[in-house]
Order: structure tokens, then C-alpha cells, then sequence
């Protein structure tokens, strides 16, 4: 049923996306073997391209492919989405420029720079730069799950697909390590501007057909049930903590850190950072699909045709493919694809960052200029495809979950990065116990919750109701971190 | 005076949208409804608007500040 005009925009617009990727090179020239001019393009992004570039890590396969799948199958839930993107901007106003500014004056290009120098702590320094690597992994495993959902559509009706799909994943991410090896973050940040550019196209061009030839969301909202209208009352503590929980993390992952501290002054950070949440009209849009969906028998046959674990994932594609007409598809389906593609290149680029600079110059401080340029680039290309490998193995479903996981992981950090900015009294022998409870008691809480089984939950029931176990780990963290510090403080005082 | 008033209105700026999104059963209804989308999701929809205003206005107190 996918017709040849469907593949041509596709492998048309593929092509473009390759040659920008490697134009990225020659794009406001600056000498690639240095690290910062490599990893964060010379720290020369003004507001336009900040916005694209963190917006780019926003609108991510993700986005497309995960609360899609989420508000399909569990209804207003996964909306949590929608508040998070608000929120997290609020928060990033307040913390990040202060970053940028510390950055600015002392040369970080990570959030553990920072708080090696900030309490003097190379533990501290360590696990944060070990915490950042491992969260982001699933995050790009996810990305690669959205690319393979735009495969299985559009490979439906192949006898051996499963085959060609991962040959074309494997073809895809071997470009992708190509032109990032020689492009960095430049390569990057163009071709986020040429996926931003598809993937608002598609969204606005999906809004306005999907509801005209549905007549209206009136009807689609009678189709579902009661859960997929509003929020039942027993999921509401729930919500609140996913938006906040998510709200706290975002912030705190390599890759939005490193778009952070790209920017080229802290007032242009703060206007773009402020303009952000005009990105999440998209994503609810996207997130409505998984609604709309019920009501588009076509889509919903086609869905039929795949096992029902998967169908989440594929909302999005089959939709748009059942009612685009076929040379849009390709555009909106290639959207998609290097909506996965180019957030992959930056996470991995900044996990490369943490290796180097965080882990491995901490072990052998003499390390030169050049040394240090070519093991992140190699690092870069390496985390990639431990990701590749990971999705390979693991199925789809499982990935999603694991990303969970990570927003836990990551938010352990918070008291470190965020209130190491402003409050001067925190010590790093409570921070480095409390990140280190944090951590183990969020994995004890989520492996309780899944019954030590596969993780399909991320929430833990508590008195309160069921809770976003990263909330419930960074409140320890904090006692533990703010506690610890006040003890120490009285005591120096009695000495 | 004049220094701490500024800094509650900042504060206010960011916390206002923040506590009303997390307030969950606030909105959490069906009616009214909006363009036939239940009042749930166009009142969160909504926030991406207005939150941008409130965002914006603390980036120009702050960054005359400086």
C-alpha cells in the first residue's frame, strides 16, 4: 500500500538532510580540533538557533513515538507531557543562564565541570559525569525506536522487513557518525532547523486535516472512554508528580546542557528559553493523535495488522500515512526519521563530552589537545552504537520503560547542578550520599513496582496515591543533601 | 524596598503558572468544552500561550538588570 511517491520525498529530502550535515563543517568556520568549537559550535548560538537546537531535543522521537503510544494506550495520563514542557522552561530560566554565565567566566562545557570546581569534589565530579552518561542511553535507544516505527510503516508490505529495516537503521546511523565525526555540533544544530522546518509543516498540516475529515473533535472524544477524557481522580497525584518530576530532569541531561551552554550570551539564553513553551503546542497535537486515532477506521485496520504491544508506537506514522495523501507522507514519515536521527547525534555528543573531559582526563590529567578531541569524537561514534545495538536486542516496548527510568536517574543530580548555583552552605559530603541514596533507592523503588519483573511502571504507590518515583527519590536526595550540610555547618561552628 | 519587591514579582512569574499546572484537579473536568476538545486539554493548551508572557516578562526584568 505505500506508494512510490511516498519513498521518493522521502529518500529526496534524506539526501538534502546528508549534504547539510556535512555542510555543517564550513558553516561559521572554526577550528573543529578544539573541543568547544567541536561540541558546542564555538559558543556562538544566538537566540534563533538555541531555540532551535533545544527545541530540537524537545520535539524528539520521543515526542512522536512515546506519548503518542502513551495517551493510546492509557488515555489523559500521558498529557502529563503538555504541563512538563511548560513547567521545565520556568525552571531552566531560573537556573540555566546562571550556568552559562559560571561557564562563561571558568570555561565548563559540562555540569560536571561545574561542580568539580564549585566543591571541589572529583567524586562528585565522577558520578555525576557517570550518572549523565547512563541515563542518556535509553533516551537514544527511544530515538531509534521512533526511526524504526517510521520503518515498519513504510516497510509493511515487505516479505523480509525486518531484515531491510535494520540494515537501513544501520545505513542511517553510519551517515549520521560520518558527518557528526566531521561536522560536530555546527552539522548538528543545521540539520535540527531542517527537521524543525518538516516537523511543523507536518503538525499543521495534520491539525488541519485530521479534524476536517473527522468533522470535528466532537465526535472523537465520544468514541473513548471516560479515561481518555479527563484524568481519573485516583491518577491525579500521578500527574502532578510526572509533570514536576519531569519539569526537574529535563534540564539536567548532557544534551540540554550542552545546547544550554552553546548559546552566545546569557540574556539571548533567557528570551529563547522563554519562548520555549510555544514548542509544546506541537507536541500536544501530537499527543492528541493518540485520541484521534479511534476515530479513523482506516488507521485503526492498519494498526490491526501489527501486534497489539507495538501499536502505540506506530499511532503517529500509520495516521499520518492513512491520511496524507502519499507525496506528503514522505515528507512527514522523513520528519519523523531525522526527528529521531539528529537528538541521537546531540545526546551522544554530549555523553562523548562527559567521557572525556569528566572520566577519562581525570585518570590521565596530561591528556593533549589533540588526544582529547579525537577520543570524544570516537566516543561519540561508539555510544551511538551501543545504542543501536541495545534497540537491536531489546524490544521496543522495553525501551520506552527504560527511558523512565532514566528521568529517575538523571534528577539524583539536581542538588548538585541546580542548587549548587545559588545556595552556598551545600557541602560534598551530603551531596555525594545523597546522590548516591538517590540513585539506589530509585532503582530499589521502580524494580518494586514492575514486582521485580519486566519495568512497565515508573510510579509507586504510596499513601499519597501512586507517586513518580523520581520525585520520591530527589525529596530523599534533598534531605539528605540539605541535612547532611546543616549538621556539618554546626559542627565547624563548634570547633 | 524596591530590590526585594522586584525579586517576589520574579519569583511570582515563574511559581503562578507552575502551581496552577500542578494543580491538577482544577481542571481536571470535561466542560466547558472548546472547539469540541474537553476543557482538560484546551486549558493545559492554553498555558503554552500564556506561560510564554509570564516567561518573557522575567526575562526583561532580569536581563535589565544586568
Amino acid at each position: 500500500m505505500i506508494g512510490q511517491d511516498v519513498t521518493i520525498g522521502f529518500i529526496t529530502l534524506f539526501i538534502a538532510f546528508i549534504i547539510l550535515g556535512f555542510y555543517g563543517r564550513y558553516w561559521r568556520k572554526g577550528n573543529l580540533n578544539h573541543v568547544h568549537e567541536w561540541a558546542l559550535a564555538g559558543k556562538k548560538l544566538g537566540t534563533t538557533l538555541v531555540f532551535f537546537l533545544i527545541g530540537a531535543d524537545l520535539y524528539t522521537a520521543y515526542s512522536f513515538v512515546a506519548i503518542p503510544s502513551g495517551v493510546f494506550a492509557k488515555g489523559a495520563l500521558y498529557f502529563f507531557a503538555i504541563p512538563y514542557v511548560m513547567l521545565t522552561f520556568g525552571i531552566a530560566l531560573v537556573t540555566v543562564p546562571k550556568l552559562w554565565t559560571l561557564a562563561h567566566q571558568k570555561g565548563y562545557i559540562t555540569a560536571s565541570d561545574f561542580v568539580k570546581d564549585r566543591f571541589s569534589s572529583k567524586t562528585l565530579a565522577i558520578m555525576i559525569a557517570i550518572t549523565g552518561i547512563v541515563a542518556e542511553l535509553p533516551y537514544i535507544a527511544l530515538q531509534i525506536v521512533g526511526m524504526q516505527a517510521v520503518l515498519t510503516v513504510m516497510l509493511a508490505d515487505f516479505a523480509n522487513a525486518q531484515v531491510v529495516q535494520e540494515i537501513a537503521l544501520l545505513v542511517s546511523f553510519t551517515i549520521l557518525a560520518a558527518f557528526t565525526y566531521t561536522s560536530g555540533l555546527r552539522g548538528a544544530t543545521l540539520t535540527a532547523i531542517f527537521k524543525d522546518i518538516l516537523v511543523w509543516v507536518t503538525v499543521i498540516a495534520v491539525i488541519i486535516a485530521i479534524p476536517v475529515s473527522l468533522g470535528g473533535f466532537d465526535n472523537v472524544f465520544k468514541n473513548v472512554k471516560a479515561n481518555y477524557v479527563t484524568l481519573p481522580d485516583a491518577l491525579v497525584p500521578a500527574y502532578s508528580t510526572l509533570i514536576l518530576g519531569s519539569a526537574l530532569a529535563l534540564y539536567l541531561y548532557p544534551h540540554a546542557i550542552n545546547g544550554v551552554l552553546s548559546a552566545e550570551s546569557a540574556k539571548k539564553l533567557r528570551t529563547s528559553t522563554a519562548m520555549l513553551p510555544f514548542y509544546g503546542i506541537g507536541l500536544a497535537i501530537l499527543a492528541l493523535m493518540g485520541i484521534l486515532v479511534y476515530s479513523v477506521p482506516s488507521a485503526m485496520n492498519f494498526l490491526s495488522g501489527f501486534p497489539e504491544s507495538s501499536r502505540g508506537i506506530l499511532v503517529v506514522p500509520s495516521l499520518i500515512l492513512n491520511i496524507m495523501p502519499g507525496w506528503f507522507s514522505g515528507i512527514a514519515l522523513l520528519g519523523i526519521f531525522v526527528g529521531g536521527l539528529v537528538p541521537a547525534a546531540i545526546m551522544a555528543m554530549s555523553q562523548a563530552n562527559l567521557l572525556t573531559r569528566n572520566i577519562i582526563k581525570e585518570i590521565k590529567p596530561n591528556l593533549p589537545d589533540s588526544s582529547e578531541i579525537r577520543i570524544t569524537k570516537i566516543a561519540s561514534t561508539v555510544f551511538k552504537f551501543i545504542a543501536l545495538g541495545f534497540v537491536f536486542v531489546v524490544p521496543a516496548t522495553y525501551a520506552i520503560s527504560l527511558q523512565l527510568l532514566g528521568g529517575v536517574l538523571i534528577a539524583q543530580i539536581l542538588p548538585a547542578v541546580f542548587f549548587g548555583l545559588y545556595v552556598k552552605s551545600l557541602k560534598k559530603v551530603p551531596l555525594i550520599i545523597g546522590l548516591a541514596v538517590g540513585i539506589t533507592s530509585g532503582i530499589y523503588m521502580v524494580e518494586a513496582a514492575n514486582d521485580f519483573g519486566p519495568l512497565t511502571s515508573s510510579l509507586f504507590k504510596t499513601t499519597f496515591g501512586p507517586l513518580y518515583i523520581a520525585v520520591i527519590a530527589l525529596a530523599i536526595n534533598l534531605a539528605i543533601s540539605f541535612g547532611g550540610s546543616l549538621v556539618l555547618k554546626k559542627k565547624d561552628q563548634r570547633m | 524596598m524596591y530590590f526585594q519587591k522586584k525579586h517576589i514579582v520574579l519569583a511570582l512569574l515563574i511559581l503562578i503558572p507552575s502551581i496552577i499546572n500542578l494543580a491538577v484537579p482544577l481542571y481536571n473536568k470535561a466542560a466547558p468544552e472548546f472547539l469540541g476538545l474537553p476543557f482538560f486539554y484546551w486549558f493545559q493548551i492554553a498555558w503554552l500561550f500564556i506561560a510564554p508572557v509570564f516567561y518573557l516578562t522575567f526575562s526583561k526584568i532580569v536581563s535589565k538588570e544586568k
